[in-house]
C-alpha cells in the first residue's frame, strides 16, 4: 500500500469503525437495522447533535472549547419560540427561524468577544456563558411553548421524498465547513491559531479575530441545532439540548479532533456524529436501558481515544521521513 | 556582497535608539547602520540589548526615543506588518512555525495566495510551485506538503529563511540562527545566509556563538548593557580576538 493510501485509511479510520459497528448491529438486531428507513432515522436524529459536534470541532481545532454550545441551542430555541409563539404570535414561522439563528449567532459572538478579543480562557469563558445561557432559558420560560407555526418547525421536521430536510441541511453545513477549513485562507488561519498561536501572530495573523469568528460560527451552529431539536420534539421546552455538550465533545473526539488544537477535520467529526447515532440507535433497538447506554457511550469514547492515539502514532510513523535529519 | 544605495545611503540607519522597560534602561542611545547585502552580527552577553534592538527593527517592540531611517527616510515601525511591508523579515529563535501545518502553509503563513477575491480560496498550485522553487534554490530536499514537525532543526530554519527570500525581503534578522543545530545544520544555515547576501539581502545576526557565524559576517558590533562598546570589520579581527574582547569588557 502506498503512503497516500495508508494515510487515507488512518485519517478515515472512524468510518471503518462505523461500518464495523453497523454490521455488528445488523447481526445483533436482525430485523430492522438493515433498512433504509433506519439509516434515514439515524442520520435525522444525528443531525440535531451533529451541529453541536461540528461547532465543538471548530472550537477544539483552535485549541479552545465551547462548553456553552448546547445551552446556546436551548436558549436560542426558547427566544425564537417565545417571540413567535407568545409575544408576537401573528408573525410568520420563518421569522422565528431567523430569530433562532440570529440569537445563536449573537450568543456565539459573546463567546467570541470573551475568548478572541478579551483573551479569556475558553474553558472559563464558556463555562460562564454556559451558566448564563442555561439559567437564562429558565428565566425566559419555564415549561413548554406548544402553539408554534408549522413553518417554524419545518427545518427540523419537514420531509422531501420521505427524507427529513434536516439531514440535507446538516450535510450541506458539514460540506461547507469542510470546504472552508480545507480550501480557504480562513481555514489556514484557524488551524494555525490552534497549532501555534504565537507563531501565527508573529506571521501577521490576527488570532483574536479568527477566534472571534470561530466562536460566532459555533453560535450559528448551535442555533441550527436548536431549530432541529424544536422540529423533532414539535414544541419548545426549556430543556432543549440540555447537557448535550459532553456528547458533542465526545463526538468531536471520536472523530479524531485533537484537544491540543491545530488538528482534526470536519469529515472526521462527521464520522463521530454518525458513530454516536449508530450506537444510540443500535442500543435503543436492543432495548438497552438509558443508564447502560450512557455507560456504554462513555466506554466507547475511552476506546476511541485509545484508537485515536494509536492512529496518530501510525500516521506519524508513515509520514516521518527516513532521512534528512540534521 | 555589500552594496550601497544611491549616494551611499544605508538600507537602515538607527540613530540614538533608546528603550526603557519601566525602570530598566535596555538600550542607551545606540547607532546602527546596515547596507544591502551586508551581514552584521550583534554579539554580547544576555541582557546586552541585542534582541531588544532586533525586536524594535522587526516591529515587535516600540523604541522609547531615537530615529529609524529606511533608505534614508524616517519611518515608524509600529507593527510586524509594517516591518514586513518595508521588507524586514525576522527568523526567530523558535522560528515562528506552526508544526502541524505543511512546509508550504508555513512559508505562506499570514500571506496565503488566494483566488476568487473576497472568498479567499487558497491557490495551492501557485503556492506549491513558488515554495518548491525557493526550497530548491536553498538546496532543501523537503516536500512542500510535509508537515513541519517532521523537518529537522536545520530544515525548519530553512523554511523560515525561504519566507524571507520568497517575499523579497531587503533585511532579514536572524535571532540565534545556529542555536541547537548540529554541525550539518550550522553549515546549512551559513549557506542560507550566503544565498541571502548574494541576493543583496542585508542580514542582522544575533548570536552568542559568534565563532560559528564568523566566516559569513562582514561586521561585528559588540553590545553590553544597552550600548555598542566596540565595532570591528571581519578583516580587522578574529574569533579569538572577539572572545578576548568579550571577556575583558564583561569582566
Amino acid at each position: 500500500m502506498n503512503t497516500r493510501a495508508k494515510i487515507f485509511v488512518v485519517d478515515n479510520f472512524i468510518w471503518f469503525i462505523n461500518v464495523g459497528l453497523y454490521l455488528l448491529f445488523i447481526i445483533l438486531v436482525p430485523t430492522g437495522f438493515l433498512t433504509l428507513h433506519n439509516v434515514e432515522f439515524i442520520l435525522y436524529v444525528s443531525s440535531m447533535i451533529g451541529f453541536l459536534v461540528l461547532g465543538e470541532a471548530l472550537a477544539l481545532i483552535t485549541g479552545g472549547m465551547d462548553l456553552s454550545l448546547a445551552e446556546n441551542a436551548g436558549l436560542s430555541a426558547v427566544v425564537g419560540g417565545f417571540i413567535i409563539g407568545v409575544m408576537a404570535s401573528g408573525l410568520p414561522g420563518w421569522v422565528g427561524v431567523i430569530i433562532v439563528l440570529a440569537t445563536g449567532t449573537a450568543l456565539g459572538a459573546v463567546n467570541g468577544i470573551l475568548v478572541g478579543k478579551l483573551r479569556y480562557n475558553p474553558f472559563l469563558a464558556t463555562l460562564g456563558t454556559f451558566l448564563v445561557f442555561d439559567w437564562g432559558t429558565f428565566w425566559i420560560r419555564r415549561g413548554a411553548i406548544v402553539r408554534l407555526p408549522a413553518s417554524f418547525l419545518a427545518p427540523g421536521s419537514a420531509t422531501v421524498g420521505g427524507v427529513h430536510i434536516a439531514i440535507f441541511i446538516f450535510l450541506a453545513m458539514a460540506i461547507l465547513l469542510h470546504f472552508i477549513l480545507r480550501y480557504t485562507r480562513f481555514g489556514v488561519r484557524t488551524y494555525a491559531s490552534g497549532d501555534n498561536p504565537r507563531a501565527a501572530t508573529m506571521m501577521g495573523i490576527n488570532v483574536g479575530n479568527t477566534l472571534f469568528w470561530i466562536y460566532t460560527l459555533c453560535g450559528l451552529l448551535a442555533g441550527f441545532s436548536g431549530l432541529m431539536y424544536v422540529g423533532y420534539i414539535g414544541v419548545v421546552t426549556s430543556l432543549i439540548a440540555q447537557n448535550q455538550v459532553f456528547n458533542a465533545m465526545a463526538g468531536a473526539v471520536l472523530g479524531g479532533i485533537s484537544l491540543r488544537g491545530g488538528r482534526g477535520s470536519i469529515m472526521g467529526a462527521l464520522g463521530g456524529v454518525v458513530l454516536l447515532g449508530i450506537l444510540d440507535a443500535g442500543l435503543t433497538m436492543l432495548n438497552v436501558s438509558p443508564e447502560i447506554r450512557g455507560v456504554l457511550t462513555g466506554l466507547v469514547l475511552l476506546v476511541a481515544v485509545m484508537i485515536n492515539m494509536v492512529t496518530a502514532r501510525l500516521r506519524d510513523r508513515i509520514l516521518m521521513p527516513s532521512s534528512g535529519q540534521d | 556582497m555589500v552594496n550601497t544605495l544611491e549616494n551611499g545611503i544605508p538600507l537602515l540607519a538607527a540613530e540614538r535608539i533608546e528603550k526603557w522597560y519601566g525602570k530598566i534602561h535596555a538600550l542607551r542611545g545606540i547607532d546602527v547602520v546596515i547596507h544591502p547585502g551586508e551581514a552584521l552580527a550583534l554579539i554580547g552577553d544576555n541582557g546586552a540589548g541585542k534582541s531588544t534592538f532586533a525586536k524594535i527593527v522587526a516591529g515587535v517592540e516600540q523604541k522609547t526615543s531615537g530615529r529609524l531611517l529606511w533608505k534614508g527616510k524616517e519611518v515608524d515601525i509600529s507593527s510586524i506588518k509594517q516591518a514586513r511591508n518595508l521588507g524586514i523579515e525576522t527568523v526567530y529563535q523558535e522560528q515562528a512555525l506552526a508544526p502541524q501545518l505543511t512546509v508550504m502553509q508555513n512559508i505562506f503563513l499570514g500571506r496565503t495566495e488566494t483566488k476568487f477575491g473576497i472568498l479567499g480560496i487558497l491557490d495551492n498550485k501557485k503556492m506549491a510551485e513558488a515554495a518548491r522553487r525557493v526550497l530548491d534554490e536553498l538546496g532543501l530536499a523537503v516536500g512542500v506538503n510535509q508537515e513541519v514537525r517532521f523537518c529537522s532543526g536545520g530544515e525548519q530554519q530553512g523554511v523560515a529563511v525561504a519566507r524571507a527570500i520568497l517575499f523579497k525581503a531587503n533585511l532579514v534578522i536572524l535571532d540565534e540562527p545556529t542555536r541547537a543545530l548540529s554541525t550539518r545544520g550550522v553549515e546549512r544555515i551559513l549557506q542560507f545566509i550566503r544565498s541571502m547576501k548574494n541576493e543583496g539581502i542585508a542580514v542582522i545576526l544575533i548570536s552568542h556563538v559568534f565563532p560559528q557565524i564568523f566566516p559569513i559576517t562582514d561586521r561585528f558590533m559588540f553590545m553590553s548593557r544597552g550600548q555598542v562598546i566596540a565595532e570591528k570589520r571581519r578583516e580587522e579581527t578574529s574569533p579569538e580576538d572577539l572572545s578576548r574582547m568579550i571577556i575583558q569588557k564583561t569582566a
